[in-house]
């Protein structure tokens, strides 16, 4: 064998040991949250070792989903009420703040980029500016200023502050989709007597759909993810999220790993199919977002 | 230059489009004032006052929430910390995502496939990720301590949280588990910006793999480097879920943002508080600088 052919073997070995290494790091614990989840109680305190479940169980999953159960001698209440509930608050602040900030900023990014108006500027900077800014540095007056407007545990206001905290990111996004754009595009529409709006609408939008996407998946995970905001924000199960509830699984007596695997395993469903069937998008967002 | 000739020769704003601008911009402007700048300013105002929602009056103190915060020892504690997380974290980060984005940029088949598995831990709730590593972490009944004694690295189960230098490694494992996506992405963009001749001409210089490394790829990302530097000291300096999750109160692993929290919303010291976030956004602000210059300066001699 020559030189070549040991070193490009070695290469290849030092690839496939990678691959390995880099799959454990990222899919190992998630796959760990999956096996404690389908694992009976009495075996997850077993003092014997086990790297998968040796007997599969849904019981975790059906205390989720309404069924009681007993341990110790006592009758264990199922935990839907609080968990459908946070599950619905989840969803419905996610969601809300990802259609606004997505169609804020399709339209603001395209002022930003096409329009001229007094100011556009300094606007700009401004806003692109408090990305650098820690959500955490303004909690405490918008605190004092959610409990003025009467916005605190509600809908209304966890979206807006979400809209706040991820409008920069999204508009960054939005704002390099459209400076890529040619502008003969739009142009040509022109001449042919379109208006505005129709352009943008018709036009400039449809052929923006991958930016908007990405801006959408970015802002979904970042509201779904949030634990600080509610913490705060929500202090009951009007508003309060997934998040903000599973820890609460820990009560005075013991911690319910199980049921917490199990929760969490349900936490991060959305999350893994936007990964699975949208990860083309995502990662362009990244990247495009990590562009300065 | 032309388009100063074109603004000369038009109206400096149209109206019609100006509106339109104005219409479109207008949410921002709300949002974003009434919801970022405002409280920031009066984040910075109130740090000069007394505001304590348990006590009457709100009378202005000058510097004293600064010269109490300089004196506070868990103030100092969660300083302590929050530097170990930052140094800790961006080490691990840059040096795995550099590591991956290598790995991913050599790779042909498969590599949507990696790519989407190294990526999964940033999408995921902060919250559940420290959920499933305090289990892995366990003492008791943890898969780390049942692997290493199967291994033969541990003789007996581990405490782990009992000793505040492993648990702040600790904690900062799980937040380099969810970030190191992030630099990993940024540098592979970097990777793949690197013209393909560059290296057959080092090749051709005799270069190893090494030196072409070191010569070539290096220089080139330094960029991305940069701007992978300073998000992950923005987002291990603000580091809260994880360390809240894993170490509750507790000041073995309080970061200066949990410290923010406490104080403000346990102790209920709003200014206190705010004072406090306004060092920690003005210490994240001036590390995160310092790489840009530098990165930016050191690869411009090269």
């Amino acid at each position: 064998m020559s030189a070549r052919t040991i070193n490009s073997r070695f290469l290849l070995a030092g690839k496939v040991v990678g691959v390995l290494a880099l799959l454990f790091w990222s899919v190992g614990p998630i796959y760990w949250a999956l096996a404690t989840s389908l694992t009976r109680p009495a075996d997850l305190v077993s003092k014997a070792p086990r790297f998968w479940p040796e007997h599969v169980t849904f019981e975790h999953y059906a205390r989720l989903f309404g069924a009681e159960s007993v341990s110790q001698g006592n009758t264990v209440q199922s935990v839907w009420p609080q968990f459908s509930a946070a599950l619905l608050n989840s969803i419905l602040t996610s969601l809300a703040a990802t259609v606004l900030t997505v169609a804020i900023a399709a339209f603001g990014a395209y002022a930003f980029v096409r329009l001229r108006f007094p100011g556009r500027n300094l606007v700009f900077v401004l806003v692109v500016a408090t990305m650098a800014i820690p959500a955490y540095t303004v909690m405490i007056p918008l605190y004092r200023l959610m409990i003025m407007m009467g916005l605190i545990d509600t809908y209304v206001g966890i979206t807006l502050i979400y809209v706040s905290a991820f409008l920069p990111l999204a508009l960054w996004l939005m704002r390099t989709v459209y400076q890529a754009m040619p502008l003969s595009l739009e142009e040509a529409a022109w001449l042919d007597g379109a208006g505005r709006i129709y352009t943008l609408l018709r036009i400039v939008m449809p052929l923006a759909a991958p930016g908007l996407i990405a801006a959408a998946i970015l802002t979904f995970l970042n509201a779904w993810g949030q634990f600080i905001v509610p913490l705060v924000f929500s202090p009951t199960l009007a508003t309060k999220p997934l998040t903000v509830l599973i820890p609460e699984f820990v009560t005075r007596n013991y911690v319910d790993y199980g049921l917490m695997n199990a929760a969490g395993i349900l936490a991060i469903v959305p999350p893994i199919i936007l990964v699975i069937f949208l990860n083309r998008y995502l990662v362009s967002g990244l990247m495009a977002g990590a562009q300065k | 230059m032309t388009a100063q000739r074109i603004l000369a020769a038009r109206p400096a704003y149209q109206f019609g489009e100006a509106a339109m601008g104005l219409a479109f911009v207008l949410p921002i402007v709300v949002i974003m004032g009434g919801l970022v700048f405002m409280p920031l300013v009066t984040t910075v105002i109130d740090s000069f006052y007394r505001v304590d929602p348990m006590r009457a009056g709100e009378p202005f103190i000058g510097l004293r929430n600064y010269t109490d915060l300089m004196t506070d020892s868990n103030v100092q504690a969660s300083w302590m910390n929050t530097f170990a997380y930052v140094v800790m974290a961006v080490v691990l980060e840059t040096a795995g995502g550099l590591g991956a984005a290598l790995l991913l940029n050599n790779i042909r088949r498969g590599r949507q496939w990696l790519l989407a598995a190294t990526v999964l831990p940033w999408c995921l709730p902060p919250v559940v990720n420290a959920i499933v590593w305090m289990w892995i972490y366990n003492p008791s009944y943890g898969v780390l301590n049942h692997a290493l004694i199967s291994l033969g690295l541990l003789d007996a189960p581990r405490v782990w949280f009992n000793d505040r230098g492993t648990a702040l490694f600790l904690v900062t494992l799980v937040h380099v588990w969810r970030m190191m996506p992030l630099t990993a992405i940024i540098l592979l963009a970097a990777l793949q910006s690197v013209p393909k001749e560059l290296y057959e001409a080092a090749k051709l210089d005799g270069a190893g793999a090494l030196k072409s490394f070191r010569l070539v790829t290096l220089p080139l990302i330094s960029g991305g480097l940069a701007i992978a530097l300073s998000q992950s000291t923005v987002f291990a300096f603000n580091l809260f879920d994880e360390a809240w999750i894993m170490g509750g109160s507790g000041l073995d692993t309080r970061s200066v943002i949990i410290q923010v929290y406490m104080s403000a919303f346990q102790n209920l010291r709003f200014s206190y508080g705010m004072a406090l976030s306004l060092l920690a956004m003005i210490a994240s602000l001036i590390v995160s600088m310092i790489y840009v210059l530098r990165v930016y300066r050191e690869t411009r001699l090269d």
